[in-house]
């Protein structure tokens, strides 16, 4: 434990260029700059304090303690560093695709976005850092406020229904999270984080201690998209889409997955979990999820949703290695939050890319767009391929682990199931795109397998939870303008208004230099594309698996 | 000199509410730059008197010399300390407000020092007779000053506000008669050893005096169902009033309600009669829901935050009632923190109304960008009353919730927590509307017909006024630093009254 | 029963007076009345203390020589405040009704409600 600034800095850098963005709401150069300047500075504050911590230095700062229980600290340990190495990192690639994505599409209300955005990832490094569950708590109400003006950014009525899910799901899950954490702190007199678990938990009356479990599960699975309380995640793709890519599929979920890991890990203990009985209910909801969210998105023609309820299904796949409570399945679940993330990132710039270009957000419409976009479309295959768990990209690693850690216990064979199952669902929702894309032209492409129809029962209704007129209203896209957004928001260009497909004449050839789109898009997407790639090829080199192997070395009684 | 504060709190307010009242047969402009110099001076006492409460414990006083219990004792301790601070800041505060938007009087000056007398007395007094002086002077300044909008539809909920008022003070004063009956004795502290000894705590004459007594009060803390009073006066009366007794008046009947609980009857008492306690926890969680529900259905922004108000003090009263030390520090927290945050709230519909003619909920579309700092302002102060963190609504929720939890009350657990999410019911659709939404009224419109109460004093905003906003949103927060040492204030005079 | 209204009756007049105050509070449309209703109200409780201070065969509480038992004078010294309040009050009202007559027309708490919410 050193005593350090970095933690706070990490957290302020971010937190202080909020005003100075506001001010800055007539240059917008100086603006994005600024914001680039933090994001640097952010992951190279970060980014200095890996070596420490992998040499098992942990970096603490106490800003004080706010009487009873209520302490906050900040903590730099291997798990709070996964979290805030990958988010810091990736805010970087997310800041210059933000540029691009915004002028672009010349938006609104620019000003309030970066600042929001410049607000959710000290939240986010906030709740990375956290060293007890208060903060955790603090900063995971803080992530939720700070993100909720960009889920409504588009200043429609589905944006702001989108929006108000999402604050009533979330808040909803915060209440979950405050009962459970007063419980922690009536039952174990503390709640500072300590690899292996508190002590006060493991003999505290169980019935309380498992209520409290649930309770904390139940709130953090909200922001981690578990079922049934997923339903907020694929509304709020209504975001711009850089949002959906590094807070939906990243930050804000990943808090999610994030608080379960703690509570798991540094809370309760894999010991206490297993002697409560906890942690198989948590992997069953979890194998539940990944398996139906899977399915559901096959039926999802939206591209944007489709891979939200990918987004879904994946983060199941971390929640499940966390609930199997065992080395290799730690490991892998941990592994996968970063492998997730580098390619979920590359899929939501690759679908805003396209949108921002063409103004398609329909899978049905994107056949043969592999001549338009040839760049974007081989970074879409490479991070679906790695979605898919096909081995050389970052997902293999983590689902071999996973997959081994779930076989290796009694009973297990159900979840290695469900995931390789997940898997081969990945592929059927995956391929058929990119297929599409490079093989077919829109003249003659066949229908793909989308499943159109209803599973049974009323045809109104939808595996999702919506109904079909929703549907409508989503598949018409979430930042193709209907009509009648058009006039009222004035933000939208005449020519932004056709609702995307390939113009007449199919779609042209811009060849493989970097013509179908600027640079500012690209070089985000390709740099995600290519951190997924090497998470997958030299996952050691690339840190992130040094640091899980950090992880799961520090907890006692846990064999690596 | 210390021993004399108390005193001189009230003294000071009622000498100077004096001097612009006769000035005002001259001239009204003596007004404020009088209550300014008065209000400075009582916060400096009351700062004064706080710090040496925090640092060498209660300060008592004998009125005229005569001793306790024959004789008005005034008492202050780290919850009567804080609360004095409290209310002179407010007052000194919502004053800047009154420069420009104020009714521009000298008899409005002196019934807003007469107030300040009156919330100080009831903070300071030992005495349970004395306390209902003071009760019917808060009663009546706040009457008159509800009255003193330009509009008549002020006075219509001044005269419902005087009558529930009146019936409420009325009923506290026949609990004293009550408690006299039984003792003997009108001294707090004498109360506190006399019920029990003299008269069985679950005596009738006991339990009457109760009801009789926490019944009134919650009629002037405006808990449901006996809250009809408050939206009327609240949104009737002129912007700067509305503000201060949003902020003032029912906060300290809500801490008399403690004082009589944890002074007088005593948590021996509440153990005692668990259907006591039962009763009041019970109350406070339907005003908790009930407040919220009718918050959500209101139309106009100013009463959806009365009822707010009801909701909120539920949380107070709730964590009063289940009396573990850990719950009334959460509730003092609430008590003062909700005190700044309503305030500053009603603050800012005031300046949002004068600027954009909204005063709506669906008026407020848009309006985010028409009136920044203090739509900021509502935002972040909304946010805080939510409980999001690390704003003060957040740290008096957890404490209270934390006492709930020790004393295993599971079912207020749940309301507690609920609350949450009940408060960003009707908080959400505002802030949404603010910054998310088309705007309804646009900046060519002149107001709307229909625009309440104007006090004619002109539409102009001053720098004053948006300084109070702000600096209220900047408290909701910065409190939070200061609740150890109001934990500590409250720990080294409370035990005594928790009896632990 | 009747032993006990004999004994008591001071209380079932306190409560005799309550009754009819809060049922005009309540239940009189016209404001000045409901002000009386109130100003009876309070007699009824300010009675209530004057007769808790009765002691049989006390004397005044003037202290003299072989003074014997006295009264109570402390019911006395607190209703003589209450007084003062209550006089103040119903001017406060009866200030705020001519107000509002001025304004309205009318006394009547139905009419105004009509004119208070259009």
């Amino acid at each position: 434990m050193t005593e350090s600034l970095r933690p706070i800095l990490a957290i302020l850098v971010s937190a202080v260029a909020i005003p100075v963005i506001l001010s800055l709401k007539g240059r917008p150069n100086v603006r994005e700059g600024v914001t680039l300047f933090v994001a640097f500075a952010k992951f190279a504050i970060i980014a200095s304090m890996v070596p420490g911590v992998l040499n098992g230095t942990e970096y603490e700062f106490v800003i004080g303690q706010f009487a009873t229980g209520i302490e906050l600290a900040f903590n730099v340990d291997p798990l709070g560093l996964l979290f805030g190495l990958l988010a810091s990192l990736l805010w970087i690639v997310t800041s210059f695709y933000s540029i691009g994505y915004m002028r672009g599409l010349d938006e609104h209300a620019q000003t309030r976005y970066f600042a929001s955005f410049a607000a959710s990832l000290a939240s986010a490094i906030g709740v990375a850092f956290a060293s007890n569950l208060l903060t955790l708590f603090v900063c995971y109400e803080l992530l939720t406020v700070s993100t909720y003006p960009l889920v409504t950014h588009d200043e429609t009525d589905e944006a702001r229904a989108a929006g108000r899910k999402y604050l009533a799901y979330t808040f909803g899950g915060g209440v979950a999270v405050l009962g459970g954490t007063v419980l922690v702190f009536v039952l174990a007199g503390t709640t500072a984080f300590t690899p292996g678990g508190l002590e006060g938990l493991a003999t505290a009356d169980p019935t309380l201690a498992r209520a409290a479990f649930a309770l904390l599960a139940a709130g953090f699975g909200v922001k981690a998209a578990l079922m049934p309380v997923h339903s907020w995640l694929p509304d709020a793709m209504v975001a711009p889409t850089p949002v959906s890519g590094l807070l939906h599929a990243v930050a804000v979920v990943k808090s999610g997955v994030f608080g379960i890991a703690r509570v798991v890990l540094d809370v309760y203990g894999t010991g206490t979990m297993e002697q409560l009985g906890v942690g198989l209910p948590l992997a069953a909801i979890a194998a539940f999820t990944l398996l139906t969210a899977s399915i559901i998105a096959l039926r999802q023609d939206n591209l944007k949703r489709r891979l939200a309820y990918s987004t879904i299904s994946q983060l199941s796949y971390i929640v499940l290695g966390l609930g199997l409570l065992h080395g290799q399945a730690l490991t892998g679940g941990l592994l996968h939050i970063p492998a997730h993330a580098f390619m979920k990132l590359t899929l939501f710039f690759c679908a805003g890319a396209i949108h921002v270009e063409t103004h398609t957000d329909d899978i049905s419409d994107m056949a043969g767009i592999g001549r338009r976009m040839p760049l974007t479309m081989a970074a879409f295959a490479v991070a679906a391929a790695g979605m898919a768990g096909i081995p050389l990209v970052a997902g293999f690693v983590s689902k071999w682990y996973l997959v081994i850690g779930a076989l290796s216990l009694d009973g297990g064979l159900v979840f290695a199931a469900a995931l390789l199952v997940s898997g081969v669902l990945n592929i059927a929702y995956f391929w058929p795109i990119v297929y599409q894309a490079y093989f077919e032209s829109p003249e003659s492409h066949d229908e793909k397998p989308l499943l159109e129809g209803p599973f049974g029962g009323r045809s109104d209704l939808r595996a999702d939870g919506g109904d079909t007129h929703d549907a409508d209203s989503h598949a018409d896209g979430d930042d193709t303008p209907k009509p009648e957004h058009v006039d009222h928001l004035g933000k939208h260009h005449e020519d932004h208004e056709h609702h995307g497909g390939p113009p007449e004449g199919g779609w042209d050839d811009r060849g493989w230099r970097g013509g179908e789109s600027t640079w500012f898009m690209l070089g985000p997407i390709l740099t995600a594309a290519t951190l997924s790639l090497l998470l997958g090829t030299v996952p050691y080199t690339a840190v992130f698996l040094r640091i899980v192997d950090t992880i799961v070395g520090n907890l006692p009684g846990v064999v690596a | 000199m210390i021993e004399q504060i108390p005193v001189l709190l009230v003294v000071l307010p009622i000498v100077g509410g004096a001097v612009p009242l006769v000035a005002s047969l001259v001239s009204d402009r003596a007004g404020w730059p009088v209550a300014t110099l008065t209000l400075i001076g009582q916060v400096g006492l009351a700062g004064l008197l706080a710090w040496s409460v925090s640092t060498s414990g209660t300060v008592s006083y004998a009125v005229g010399g005569f001793a306790a219990p024959y004789g008005i004792e005034l008492v202050v301790d780290g919850l009567s300390g804080a609360v004095a601070l409290l209310v002179a800041v407010v007052s000194l505060g919502v004053l800047a407000y009154a420069r420009q938007a104020g009714p521009h009087s000298g008899p409005f000056y002196g019934l807003y020092l007469l107030l300040v007398a009156g919330l100080t007395g009831m903070t300071v007094t030992g005495d349970v007779f004395n306390l209902y002086v003071f009760l019917e002077i808060t009663g009546l300044a706040a009457y008159g000053l509800v009255a003193s909008g330009r509009d008549a539809s002020a006075a219509v909920a001044a005269l419902k506000y005087l009558i529930i008022g009146t019936v409420g003070a009325s009923l506290y004063l026949l609990g004293i008669g009550y408690l006299l009956a039984a003792t003997g004795t009108l001294n707090m502290a004498d109360l506190a050893t006399k019920i029990g000894e003299m008269a069985a705590y679950d005596s009738t004459l006991v339990l009457t005096a109760f009801g009789l007594m926490i019944g009134g009060l919650t009629v002037k803390v405006a808990l449901f169902p006996l809250h009809t009073w408050q939206p009327d006066a609240y949104a009737n009366a002129p912007d700067t009033v509305s503000a201060f007794i949003s902020a003032l008046v029912s906060t300290v009947s809500a801490y008399a309600l403690a004082r009589l609980l944890f002074s007088v009857f005593t948590v021996e008492f509440l153990s005692a009669v668990p259907v006591a306690r039962w009763a009041l926890v019970g109350l406070a969680c339907v005003s908790i829901i009930a407040g919220s529900a009718l918050a959500v259905s209101q139309d106009s922004v100013q009463r959806m935050l009365a009822y707010s108000s009801v909701s909120q003090f539920g949380l107070v009263v709730a964590g009063f009632a289940i009396a573990t030390p850990l719950a009334v520090v959460g509730a003092t927290v609430h008590l003062l923190g909700h005190a700044v945050m309503k305030g500053g709230l009603f603050a800012a519909t005031g300046i949002i109304e004068r600027k954009t003619g909204a005063t709506t909920v669906n008026g407020y579309a848009g309006m985010g960008s028409r009136v920044p700092l203090s739509a900021f302002s509502f935002a972040v102060l909304s946010l805080a009353m939510v409980g999001v963190p690390p704003a003060v609504g957040f740290v008096g929720k957890w404490y209270i919730v934390l006492g709930a939890v020790n004393a295993e009350n599971w079912a207020v657990v749940a309301v507690l927590l609920a609350s949450t999410l009940l408060t960003l019911a009707y908080f959400a659709r505002l802030v949404e509307r603010l910054y998310f939404a088309e705007a309804t009224i646009h900046a060519e419109e002149p107001v709307p017909e229909d625009a309440p109460v104007t006090d004619g004093s002109g539409q102009a905003v001053s720098f004053g006024m948006i300084a109070v906003v702000v600096l209220a949103a900047v408290l909701a927060v910065a409190l939070t630093a200061a609740v150890p040492e109001l934990q500590a204030m409250l720990e080294d005079t409370l035990p005594p009254l928790l009896n632990q | 029963m009747l032993e006990l209204l004999n004994s008591h009756y001071n209380y079932f007049a306190v409560m005799v007076l309550l009754g009819i105050g809060l049922y005009m509070l309540i239940e009189s449309r016209n404001l000045v009345k409901k002000v009386i209703g109130m100003n009876i109200f309070q007699t009824g409780i300010f009675l209530f203390f004057i007769t808790l201070a009765f002691r049989a065969g006390g004397n005044p509480p003037i202290i003299k020589e072989g003074g014997g038992p006295y009264v109570s004078p402390l019911p006395h010294v607190l209703i003589l405040t209450a007084i003062v309040v209550g006089v103040s009050l119903t001017a406060v009202a009866l200030a705020l009704i001519i107000r509002i007559y001025t304004e309205y027309g009318t006394l009547d708490e139905d009419k105004l409600k009509q004119l208070y919410y259009d």
